[in-house]
Formats: structure tokens, C-alpha cells, sequence
């Protein structure tokens, strides 16, 4: 229960980041709390359930290479990008608006 | 001969390709397709005369069918329906000719022929139907023609709010026609004529009242029978010749067909029929008396009209429906004389108002001659036509009602002195107009001349028609026909003496009876009492509508969704600004709510 | 059992910490270190939960690597503009209240399934070993192909900037 609640918390928080920073260093940061929160609640709650350790361990490990693969794209796109206009904010980067 | 005996339906098909080729030649080939019109009405006539003694079955085909029910439609020709047919043709065909001449100048002509033709082959269609539904196709086809021809000159605001009130005036009747068509068909299971008529005798008596009484209503309608007779005066702005063709002999008398072709069912209720003779005595009287003090010659004929169709209900009412069938034929032919005489003095004239005219029997020699024979005919004076069918007529409505029956002679009385009236004013004494009057072309002499012979002759007709109706030939009652050539006598040298001197005593007499007069010349003041009791509230009701519901309620509520929208749409706009923070917060609202329904749907 | 108990607490200590710095601090530096801390914790908890292997993973992979990037990062974008860089917030009151509701749905949604207190099953790398390149080889497969497109991503990102 407690790592529930701490799981969830620590996810809640790296939203929080994700929304409000204008940086995309600090979203990326934000971006693996989320991710590590949701590991460490994905080995919690099947080790509960009774899962098979090495089962949980090697999905555990896909969403962890998978996660260092999206961090390591997303910071060479910052740095890529930083290059190109020496900025490194949300608005002007990551640009929709039609 | 055979082709037609065998083919009835060519008199549907044929008028509508005429129609259809009147219209598509258009204005510049009018001169040429306008003779070609004339085939319309002929083909209808020979496929009556071919139908006469035909004895060939109906030809029929399902329709609409589907699980076990389907609507049964056909066309045949039977004694009833040949009459109708030989009725409609041979109007149509003089009015077809009449109106070469009479509409030479008018630029529609196109259109105005090709209606005519319509109107022939919706009439044939009513008249040859053996299925209430087609019949009734036809009936609102008739109606239809009448609308368009009526407002034929729609440029003229009159002409225009003439035919909507004849339009709206017998939709009243055709509500109720249909509210009994689906009261037979509850209570026999079948709209087909044959069969309803079949089990007529087997309908519980309010059933066949109330059914009867339904069908009365709309042969009430378009017939022009008190109280929806309203129409028929203003229906006169329609072009001379059309008057004559549908509102005199063909289309008005679709009622007196009506009740006809479905007798049996009138039969089954004494009640229904009582109220058809009492309505129709009532509509014979009210109109001729209206008739004698109007003074546009066609407003004249249209109370006429009114007045004789009255004549034909109280047969119906009185349980002759082989008298009224015949007094049909020959007021067709007899009104439409005088209606075509009518149209040939006001293109001679140039005017309507009788006050106007006087001594055109000098200009008008032919006109002259066959009016007096139409005027004499609708007077009931033998050997004419009119004399035979009225007293015929006034025989049976005597027999079931002596009341009615006196009632109707006294109409009698008054038609031969409006009869008069007209035609002293009209055609003797000194000229009143302005214009020097001229005698019409051929085309339009023709018709009447040949109109003349039948409104003269046709009387001798009764024995045939009534064997091809398959009744009994009616027995001339000299008692009856005595006191009706008596009466009609009275009302024509009462009229003679009244107006030889043109119009001094008429109107020094109208002067002391100047309310009556009034009311009178007002038409009983009918139409100022519908226009107070129905259409003020109605029209009061709608403005109270239109201010509370459609401005309040319905307005609002239009522009509160606008509003609504827009509103909506300017804040959803808001929240595309492209901020990828704002887009990613939405989704978690997403998954936030997504989530709240899961857990409440899985408590 | 005590010092079980103090393993999880020291882990729980570490994330929740880590996450308060990376979520409250206004420097860029030290929000690298607090996520640093963050990634510490979760290590610990996978060691806790009985993956040694993974612990060891998380710490080489992240601590060594993804961090290290991330000071790289930092270093490479603010290295014109002199001084320590300084993070921007904004829509902070409606983003805590997001972020509120979704830990709040989640810990709704899962709190049935989480049983007793301790894990009932632990694992070495053999275990690992075992089932990924026993039952799900082409799983195993899969992430090296995505890892080694990530890495071949990176070079064409990095340097088409580069060129330019």
C-alpha cells in the first residue's frame, strides 16, 4: 500500500513537472520520474500478485531500455535544437499552433 | 369504337400527352398545338360513347401491396361513368374550341390549354375509377386544375385570393371526404368501389350515416353546397371558358357523381339522406335567391350554379340519384351555354356588369338566340332540356318531402326571373355601355350554337340515360309539370315586365328594400359570417402564436442554441492555442474522468 | 525484518525526495542531482522487490548513462548564456490539481490489488536470463533493434546540427 501511494505520488509530481515547465531538460526530467514511478509500481504490484520474479524482471527491463532510449532521442533533440536557435523552451520549440 | 371500348385508359393517357406537348410546344407553336388540345376531350368522349353499353370489365392492378393488403386500382367504364365521360368530353371540347377564340390575345395560352387538358384527363380519371383511391387522385387533381385556372390570371391580387379561397374552402370538404374513405375502409377492409358498395347493406347504422354524411361533406365541397359554397361566386375571376368547364358542368357536379357512384352506402342511412335533401332544398333556395339581385353577369350564373347543383342534392337527398344524374347532363349542357354565352358578350362587350350592357341582341344575333335557348332551358320550360330533368327532380323530391318540394318549386320561380332578368338586361331594351359591342368569331359562335342544339334536345335523353344507369325511366308527372311550367312562366313575365324598361323599377325597388337588398346582393352575408366565426379567430390565434410561441419560444430558443454554439466554439477555440502544456493537461483531465467512470460504472 | 523495512524506507526517502527537488527547485543543476537522487531510489525499491539485476541496470543505465546526458544536455544548451539557468513555471495551481486527480485515480483504481506488505517473489539475472532469451527471444531482440535506432536517432539528430 505504502509503495502504491508512493508510486502514485511520485508519478503525480512528474506530471506536475511535465505541465509547467517552460524547460524541456526539466519535461524530459519529469518524463522519468514518470516512468520510474510506473516500474517501480508495475515489479511492486505483480510481485503481490504472485508473478513469476523473472517474468517481472524482464518486462521491467523493456519499459527500462525503452525509457533510456526516449531519454537519450529526447536530449539529443534538445541539444540538436539548442544548436539550431539557442533556445530550449516549450513554446517556440515545440510549435502546433496551425 | 372498339379501340376505345377496350382501352378506357387512353382517356387519362391521352389528355396527359396533350398536356404534355401543349406545354413543351410553348408559346411560339400555341396557334397549332391549341387545335391539337381539342383531341383531349374528344378521346374522352368516344371512350364514353364507345363505354355507353359496354360491358367490359374493369381493368385493374395492385398497388402499394404489401403482407396480405394491398390497394386495389382500376379504371372501367360503366353507364355512370360513360355518362360523365360523354358530359366532360363534349364541354370540353366546345370550351376547348370556345377559347381559341376567347383567349386569342392572352399570352399564356400555352399553359391555359395545357391545363385545360389535365383537367380533362384528372376528370377521367375520377369518373373512371373503380377505387375510392383513385378517385380520390382524381379529385385533387380536378381541385388542383380548378386552383391553377382560377388563379389562371395570378397577376391579378383578385384572381390570386380567388383561388386560394376555393382551393382552402373545398379542402374543408376533402378532410372529411377522407376521414370517410378511412371509415370504409375500417369498416369493409377494401377502398374498392365495387366492394364497399357491396357491403353497404351491411353497415351498422351509424357507421353508414357517419360514412355518408363524411362522403356528403366533400361532394359538399366541391360541389359549392351551403355552407362551403363560398368559392364558387369568386371563383369567376377564372377566364370565362374555364367557368364554364369546371365550375359549372363538369368538376362541381363531381359531388352529385360522388354520391352517385356510391349510392348503396347513402342508401343504408335515412339520416345521411335527409340532411343531403334538406341541404341541398336549402343551397337551391339561399342561391337563387342571391342570384336575382347580383349584377356581374358570371356572379349571376356562378349563384345559378349553386342554386341548381342544390336541385341535384335534394334528388340525391329524395333517393333519385338517376334524376339528379340527369339533371346534371342537361345543366351541363344548358350552363355551360349560357356560360360560354356569357364569356362571348363580355369579349363583345368588354364589361360584366349588366347594368352596363342592354340591346346587344342587335350586335349579337347569335349569342342572342342560343342564350335565350340556354336562359329558357334553365328556366324548366318545355320542350327544353331543363324542363324535362327539373321536373323529374321535383317529381321524386315531392314524393319524399312535400315541404322541400315547394320550397324547390319557389327556386324554380326565382331561376326563370333571374334567368329573365339577365336576359332582358343583357340583350333588350336601350344600350347602356360605352363601347359598341361586336358578335364574336366563329370559334366561339360554333360552340354555342352546338351547346344550343344539346341544351334543346337533351331533354328526350332521360329514358337512355336512366336504362344506362340501369334504373327505371321516370314516368313525366303532369301535376308536377304543370305547376312548374306555371311557376317558371310566372318568374319569366315577372322578370319581362320588371326589366323591359331597363332598370328603373328594378332599382326604385331596391331602394325600398334596400337591407334586404343588401343582404341579398351580399349573399346572405355567408361569407362575412365565415370570415368573422372561422378565419378572424383563426388568423387572431396564428398571431398569437406567432407572437408567443414562434417569436418567445422558438426564437429564443434558435438563437439560444447560436449563441450557445458560439459561445462553445470561441472557448473550445481558446483552447487551441497550440500550447503543448494546455494539450497535454487535457489529456490527463481525460484520463482523470475516463477513470471516475470506470470506478463508479465498476462499483 | 528491520532492516528490510529500513531498505524501503531509505528507497521511498530517496524518490520521494528526488521528486520533491526535481519538482520544486528552480535551477536546472540541481534539479539534475535531485533526479539523480530519484533514480537512486529506484534502484533501491528494485532491490527491495527482490531484482538485483535490475538494480544494478537502473544504476549503470541510468545513474551512469541518462544522467550523465542530462548534465551534458544542460551544459550544452545554457553554455552561452553565463550563469546558473533558471527554470520557468507557469499554470502551477491547475497542473497540481491535474497531476492530484491522477495519483488519486490510480491509487483508487489499483488500491484492491495490492496485497500484503512484502513481495512474495525475488529473482537473480539467471532468472532474466532465462526468460528472455528462453520464451521471449524476439522481445529481447526487439529492444536491442529499438535501442540500437535510438542510437543511430541520436547520431543523425546530433549531427544534422552539426552540419548546419
Amino acid at each position: 500500500m505504502t509503495a502504491l501511494v508512493l508510486c502514485s505520488l511520485v508519478f503525480g509530481v512528474g506530471l506536475y513537472v511535465v505541465l509547467t515547465r517552460r524547460e524541456i531538460i526539466a519535461i524530459l526530467a519529469g518524463v522519468e520520474l514518470m516512468l520510474g514511478s510506473a516500474n517501480i509500481l508495475l515489479v511492486a504490484l505483480a510481485s503481490f500478485a504472485g508473478a513469476d520474479g523473472g517474468v517481472i524482471g524482464s518486462v521491467a527491463l523493456a519499459v527500462l531500455v525503452v525509457a533510456a532510449a526516449e531519454a537519450a532521442v529526447g536530449l539529443a533533440l534538445v541539444v540538436s535544437l539548442a544548436r539550431r536557435s539557442k533556445r530550449s523552451r516549450v513554446e517556440e520549440l515545440l510549435e502546433v499552433k496551425g | 369504337m372498339t379501340l376505345f371500348a377496350s382501352n378506357p385508359w387512353l382517356a387519362v393517357a391521352v389528355p396527359v400527352f396533350v398536356a404534355l406537348v401543349v406545354a413543351v410546344a410553348g408559346k411560339r407553336l400555341v396557334g397549332m398545338t391549341q387545335w391539337f388540345a381539342v383531341l383531349a376531350p374528344v378521346t374522352a368522349g368516344m371512350v364514353g360513347i364507345a363505354g355507353w353499353n359496354s360491358t367490359a370489365g374493369p381493368q385493374s392492378t395492385s398497388w402499394l401491396s404489401q403482407a396480405g393488403t394491398s390497394i386495389e386500382t382500376g379504371i372501367a367504364v360503366d353507364g355512370l361513368s360513360a355518362i360523365m365521360l360523354i358530359v366532360v368530353g363534349v364541354v370540353a371540347t366546345m370550351v376547348v374550341v370556345f377559347s381559341v377564340g376567347y383567349m386569342a390575345h392572352d399570352e399564356s395560352r400555352a399553359r391555359y390549354f395545357a391545363l385545360l387538358a389535365i383537367f380533362t384527363a384528372a376528370m377521367c380519371l375520377l369518373v373512371m375509377s373503380t377505387s375510392l383511391v383513385t378517385l380520390f387522385i382524381g379529385w385533387e387533381l380536378v381541385g388542383a386544375c380548378s386552383y391553377l385556372l382560377i388563379g389562371f390570371w395570378y397577376r391579378k391580387a383578385s384572381a390570386a385570393s380567388a383561388a386560394m379561397k376555393a382551393f382552402l374552402t373545398t379542402r374543408v370538404g376533402d378532410v372529411g371526404m377522407l376521414l370517410g374513405l378511412a371509415l370504409l375502409w375500417k369498416a369493409t377492409g377494401s377502398l374498392d368501389i365495387a366492394v364497399i358498395t357491396g357491403a353497404a347493406p351491411g353497415l351498422a347504422a351509424g357507421t353508414a350515416t357517419l360514412a355518408a354524411l363524411l362522403l356528403f361533406m366533400g361532394a359538399a365541397g366541391k360541389s359549392a353546397q351551403f355552407p362551403l359554397h363560398i368559392w364558387l361566386p369568386d371563383a369567376m375571376e377564372g377566364p370565362t371558358p374555364v367557368s364554364a368547364l369546371i365550375h359549372a358542368a363538369t368538376m362541381v357536379a363531381a359531388g352529385v357523381f360522388l354520391i352517385a357512384r356510391m349510392w348503396p352506402v347513402f342508401d343504408a342511412s335515412e339520416a345521411a339522406r335527409t340532411v343531403v335533401l334538406w341541404i341541398g332544398t336549402f343551397t337551391a333556395i339561399f342561391a337563387a335567391t342571391v342570384a336575382c339581385v347580383q349584377t356581374d353577369i358570371k356572379k349571376v350564373l356562378a349563384y345559378s350554379t349553386i342554386s341548381q347543383l342544390g336541385f341535384m342534392f335534394a334528388a340525391l337527398g329524395a333517393g333519385a340519384w338517376g334524376a339528379a344524374m340527369f339533371h346534371l347532363v342537361t345543366h351541363a349542357a344548358f350552363k355551360s351555354l349560357l356560360f360560354l354565352g356569357s364569356g362571348s358578350v363580355i369579349h363583345g362587350a368588354k364589361t360584366q356588369d349588366i347594368r352596363e350592357m342592354g340591346g346587344l341582341a342587335r350586335f349579337m344575333p347569335v349569342t342572342a338566340a342560343t342564350w335565350i335557348v340556354g336562359a329558357v332551358a334553365l328556366a324548366g320550360i318545355p320542350p327544353l332540356s331543363g324542363f324535362f330533368s327539373k321536373d323529374a327532380v321535383l317529381a321524386s323530391v315531392l314524393h319524399a318531402s312535400p315541404l322541400a318540394a315547394s320550397v324547390l318549386f319557389a327556386a324554380s320561380l326565382l331561376t326563370a326571373f333571374y334567368a329573365f332578368r339577365v336576359t332582358s338586361l343583357v340583350f333588350f331594351g336601350k344600350g347602356r355601355g360605352t363601347t359598341v359591342a361586336h358578335e364574336s368569331p366563329l370559334s366561339m359562335t360554333a360552340p354555342l350554337v352546338v351547346l344550343a342544339v344539346l341544351a334543346a334536345t337533351l331533354g328526350f335523353m332521360g329514358d337512355p340515360i336512366m336504362t344506362a344507369l340501369g334504373l327505371e325511366p321516370e314516368i313525366l308527372s303532369f301535376a308536377v309539370a304543370g305547376v312548374s311550367v306555371m311557376v317558371a312562366v310566372l318568374g319569366l313575365c315577372s322578370a319581362c315586365a320588371l326589366y323591359v324598361n331597363g332598370l328603373g323599377q328594378a332599382s326604385r325597388l331596391s331602394e325600398r328594400f334596400s337591407a334586404l337588398h343588401r343582404l341579398l346582393l351580399g349573399g346572405w352575408g355567408v361569407d362575412a359570417l365565415v370570415q368573422r366565426v372561422f378565419i378572424a379567430p383563426v388568423i387572431r390565434f396564428a398571431g398569437a402564436l406567432y407572437v408567443w410561441l414562434d417569436r418567445l419560444i422558438i426564437d429564443r430558443a434558435v438563437e439560444g442554441v447560436g449563441t450557445g454554439s458560439q459561445f462553445i466554439g470561441r472557448f473550445m477555440a481558446n483552447l487551441q492555442s497550440g500550447e503543448t502544456d494546455v494539450y497535454a493537461s487535457l489529456a490527463a483531465v481525460g484520463f482523470i474522468v475516463l477513470m471516475g467512470i470506470v470506478l463508479w460504472i465498476g462499483r | 525484518m528491520t532492516l528490510t523495512i529500513l531498505a524501503f524506507a531509505l528507497s521511498g526517502l530517496l524518490m520521494a525526495g528526488g521528486a520533491a527537488v526535481v519538482a520544486l527547485t528552480r535551477d536546472l543543476m540541481r534539479m539534475v542531482i535531485g533526479l539523480g537522487t530519484f533514480l537512486l531510489g529506484v534502484a533501491g525499491m528494485f532491490l527491495f522487490y527482490g531484482q538485483a539485476f535490475l538494480a544494478t541496470a537502473q544504476v549503470f543505465v541510468y545513474v551512469g548513462g541518462v544522467l550523465v546526458l542530462f548534465v551534458f544536455a544542460v551544459m550544452v544548451v545554457h553554455r552561452s548564456s553565463g550563469g546558473r539557468p533558471v527554470l520557468e513555471s507557469r499554470h502551477d495551481i491547475g497542473a497540481a490539481v491535474i497531476a492530484l486527480g491522477v495519483s488519486g485515480m490510480v491509487i483508487l483504481s489499483l488500491q484492491d490489488s495490492v496485497g500484503g506488505w512484502l513481495p512474495a517473489s525475488a529473482s537473480g539475472g539467471a532468472a532474466i536470463a532465462t526468460e528472455l532469451l528462453g520464451g521471449h527471444l524476439v522481445v529481447f531482440e526487439l529492444l536491442g533493434a529499438l535501442l540500437l535506432a535510438a542510437l543511430v536517432a541520436v547520431l543523425v539528430i546530433v549531427g544534422a546540427g552539426e552540419r548546419r
